[in-house]
C-alpha cells in the first residue's frame, strides 16, 4: 500500500512550522541578510517553540522527529528565509556523528545539555584543500599519553563562532578519526565570518586547531572510523538539505506567483501571458518531483533501510531545481527580480549553495553511478 | 567605543520603530520605508515619497509588492512653509540645549574652579539668552506643526501613513516637553534671576536643574527623531 497523505501529527507540526515561518523568519529574512548578524533571536525563538535539535534521543531529553517530520518543517522553514532556516538546523549535522557513535557518555555531555538551553554546535570537517574529497583532510591529531593534540584549519564551518563543541575529523597516524572538541579548549582560534554570496544569516568561519588538547574519553568511535562517521552522517542530512533547497523553491514559485496574478501588462494579468504561466506550471512540477524524492530518501533512512542513492539523488535534484526556480522567479518579476527590494535576487544568491555543500551535485552524481555499477539492471 | 554607542543607539531605535510601524516593506521605486499596516484592507497604499500606486501581499512573510500605477499629479505646496519652518527650530534647539548645559556645568565647577567667576558675570545673559532660543524654537515649531497637518491634508491627502502619525505624535510631544521647559526656565527657579545660575545650596533648586535638562535632552532626542522622519518623506531611503 502506497499512502501519500501526512498523518494527523504531521499535518499539525508543518502547520506550526509554517506559522513560526511566517511569524519570524520571513519578515526578518531581508534584515538578517543585509545586517549578516546571526540570528540569535529567531534561534531562541525557535528552540522554544522545539524546533530545533530535532535528532536528540529522548533518553538524553530530545523530543525526535523522524528525518521526513523533520524535513517537511526544514522546508517550511527555508520557503521564509534559508540562511535562518540552516542557522537553525546546522546543530543537526554535527549532532548526528554522535548519535551515530558517541558513548552514553559522550551523549550525556554533549547532546542532553543541548537540550536544555539554546546552544550551537559545528561540524568541522572542510579544510582549504579538502572539500568534496573529505579523505583528503591533513588536520593532525598525536596522542600524546591519554590525550590527543590537534593541530590543523578547519574551513567554512557553519555555526562555527557560536558553537559551543565541535565534530572535528583529523588523522591519527593517518587513519581519519572523529572528535568531539568543546569549543573552549585553549588553542582554538575562530576567524572571522566569511562574506558569502547568499545565506548571510548562516554564520561561516574558518576554525584553526594549534595544540589543542582532547582527552580519549572524547574520540568519536575508534581510530579510523571517522571517515565512515562523516560519510554516514550525509545519509541522515542530504534529505534535509534537499528540504531546505525545496524550501527555496517554494519561496521562489509563491512569490512569483502572487506578483504574476496581480502585476498587470499589455492590459491583462501578467499571469494571462503564456510564456509566464508555463514558467509556473513548471516550477510547480519541479518541487512535487523534488519533494518526492527527498521525501522517499527521508523515509528510507526512518525504516533503517541504505539511502544513499536516494539522499544523493535528492539532493542533487533539490538543488538543481531551486536554483532554476530562483532564476525563473526573477524573470517572472522583470526589472523588479533584479533589485535587492525584492526577495528574488536573494534566493538566487541563497540557492547557489544548494549546489556545493554537503556534498556538489557533481559528487552526488558519483555516488548514484557507484550504487548503479552493482546493480544488474535497474528496477 | 563610539561603534559600540551608535551599535545600541541603533538596536533601541530599530525596536522603537518595530514596535510604532510593525512589519515594513521597501518602496520598489524609492526604497521608502513602508509599513504594511498602512495598506489597509484593499491592499493598496500610494507611496507618499514616489506616488507610485503598490499592491501589497506577504507571502510566507516575505512583502511582495505590485507597482500598479503611478500617482502623476500630487500637489506640491506654493510656499513652501513646511520645508522651511521645520528647520528653524531644529535649528535653534540644540543652542537652547546648549546654553542651558553650559549653565549647568558652570553651576557645578564654580566651588571648584574660582578662576571662572570672572566670566560668570555673563551667565545672567547665558541664561537670558537660552530662553530666548527656547521660546523662539518651541514658538516656530507651532508653525511648523500646522504647515506640517496643511501639507498632510492637501499633498498626501490625509492618507494614514505611519510616519506621519509619529510626527504628529512628536510634534505634540515636542511643544509639551518644551513648553515645560520654558515654564520652568522663565520662572527663575532653576536659574536664579540675580547669577543666572543653579542656586546648588537649595535642594528643589537642583532638582528642578535636573528636570529642566531632562526635559531638555527628551525634546532633543524628539525633534531629531521628527528631523530624521521627515527627511526620509523627502528622499525616500
Amino acid at each position: 500500500m502506497m499512502d501519500f497523505s501526512p498523518s494527523p501529527e504531521q499535518t499539525e507540526l508543518v502547520e506550526r512550522g509554517r506559522a513560526f515561518t511566517k511569524e519570524f523568519i520571513g519578515p526578518n529574512s531581508m534584515k538578517y541578510d543585509r545586517s549578516g548578524e546571526f540570528p540569535r533571536d529567531i534561534c531562541r525563538e525557535a528552540f522554544n517553540q522545539g524546533f530545533m535539535n530535532p535528532h536528540v534521543p529522548a533518553e538524553y531529553g530530545g523530543s525526535p522527529h523522524s528525518v521526513l517530520d523533520h524535513c517537511m518543517v526544514l522546508e517550511e522553514m527555508a520557503t521564509g528565509c534559508s540562511g535562518i532556516a540552516t542557522a537553525i538546523d546546522a546543530n543537526g549535522l554535527s549532532q548526528y556523528p554522535v548519535i551515530l557513535a558517541g558513548t552514553d557518555d559522550q551523549k550525556r555531555r554533549f547532546l542532553a545539555p543541548m537540550t536544555e538551553q539554546l546552544m550551537f554546535s559545528a561540524y568541522a570537517v572542510t579544510e582549504p584543500e579538502a572539500g568534496s574529497d573529505v579523505s583528503r583532510v591533513k588536520t593532525s591529531a598525536t596522542k600524546i599519553g591519554n590525550d590527543y593534540v590537534l593541530n590543523g584549519i578547519k574551513w567554512w564551518i557553519t555555526n562555527g563562532s557560536v558553537a559551543s563543541w565541535y565534530f572535528v575529523l583529523a588523522r591519527v597516524d593517518d587513519r581519519p578519526t572523529g572528535f568531539i572538541v568543546p569549543a573552549d579548549s585553549p588553542g582554538i582560534i575562530r576567524g572571522p565570518k566569511e562574506i558569502n554570496l547568499g545565506q548571510h544569516a548562516s554564520n561561516t568561519v574558518r576554525v584553526t586547531f594549534e595544540d589543542v588538547k582532547v582527552s580519549e574519553k572524547d574520540r568519536l568511535g575508534d581510530e579510523g572510523d571517522g571517515f565512515q562517521i562523516a560519510m554516514k552522517t550525509f545519509d541522515h542530512t542530504r534529505p534535509g538539505v534537499a528540504a531546505g533547497a525545496n524550501g527555496i523553491t517554494k519561496a521562489a514559485l509563491n512569490i512569483a506567483l502572487s506578483y504574476a496574478k496581480r502585476r498587470r501588462t499589455f492590459d491583462k494579468k501578467l499571469i494571462s501571458n503564456q510564456g509566464i504561466s508555463f514558467k509556473l506550471a513548471e516550477m510547480m512540477t519541479r518541487l512535487d518531483a523534488a519533494r518526492y524524492l527527498t521525501y522517499k530518501a527521508a523515509w528510507l533512512f526512518d525504516q533503517g533501510r541504505d539511502n544513499a542513492r536516494e539522499a544523493a539523488e535528492a539532493k542533487w535534484f533539490a538543488a538543481d531545481v531551486a536554483m532554476n526556480a530562483a532564476i525563473e522567479c526573477s524573470q517572472v518579476l522583470g526589472g523588479y527580480g533584479f533589485t535587492t527590494e525584492m526577495p528574488a535576487e536573494k534566493l538566487i544568491r541563497d540557492a547557489k549553495i544548494y549546489q556545493i555543500y554537503e556534498g556538489a551535485t557533481e559528487i552526488q552524481k558519483m555516488i548514484i553511478v557507484a550504487k548503479l555499477m552493482r546493480m544488474r539492471e535497474v528496477h | 567605543m563610539f561603534a559600540d554607542v551608535r551599535r545600541i543607539t541603533a538596536r533601541i531605535a530599530e525596536k522603537f520603530k518595530r514596535r510604532f510601524y510593525g512589519r515594513t516593506f521597501n518602496c520598489p521605486v524609492c526604497h521608502f520605508e513602508i509599513a504594511v499596516v498602512d495598506a489597509g484592507k484593499n491592499r493598496l497604499l500610494v507611496c507618499p515619497v514616489c506616488g507610485v500606486v503598490i499592491d501589497i501581499e506577504e507571502v510566507y512573510g516575505h512583502a511582495v509588492p505590485v507597482v500598479l500605477e503611478v500617482e502623476l499629479f500630487r500637489p506640491q505646496p506654493k510656499a513652501r512653509v513646511h520645508p522651511l519652518a521645520t528647520h528653524v527650530p531644529i535649528g535653534l534647539y540644540p543652542f537652547a540645549v546648549l546654553g542651558a548645559a553650559l549653565l549647568l556645568v558652570a553651576s557645578m565647577a564654580r566651588p571648584f574652579v574660582p578662576e571662572l567667576e570672572p566670566m560668570l558675570t555673563r551667565a545672567p545673559v547665558l541664561a537670558d539668552a537660552t530662553l530666548v532660543l527656547l521660546v523662539l524654537s518651541v514658538g516656530l515649531s507651532v508653525l511648523t506643526f500646522a504647515s506640517g497637518l496643511w501639507d498632510w491634508n492637501r499633498r498626501y491627502r490625509r492618507r494614514s501613513y505611519r510616519q506621519i502619525r509619529l510626527k504628529i505624535a512628536f510634534s505634540i510631544l515636542f511643544l509639551l516637553l518644551g513648553g515645560a521647559a520654558i515654564a520652568l526656565h522663565a520662572s527663575g527657579a532653576v536659574f536664579s534671576g540675580g547669577s543666572g545660575l543653579v542656586d546648588l545650596g537649595s535642594p528643589l533648586s537642583v532638582a528642578l536643574a535636573a528636570v529642566e535638562f531632562a526635559l531638555l535632552v527628551a525634546g532633543m532626542v524628539v525633534i531629531a527623531t521628527l528631523g530624521h522622519v521627515g527627511g526620509t518623506l523627502v528622499y525616500g531611503k
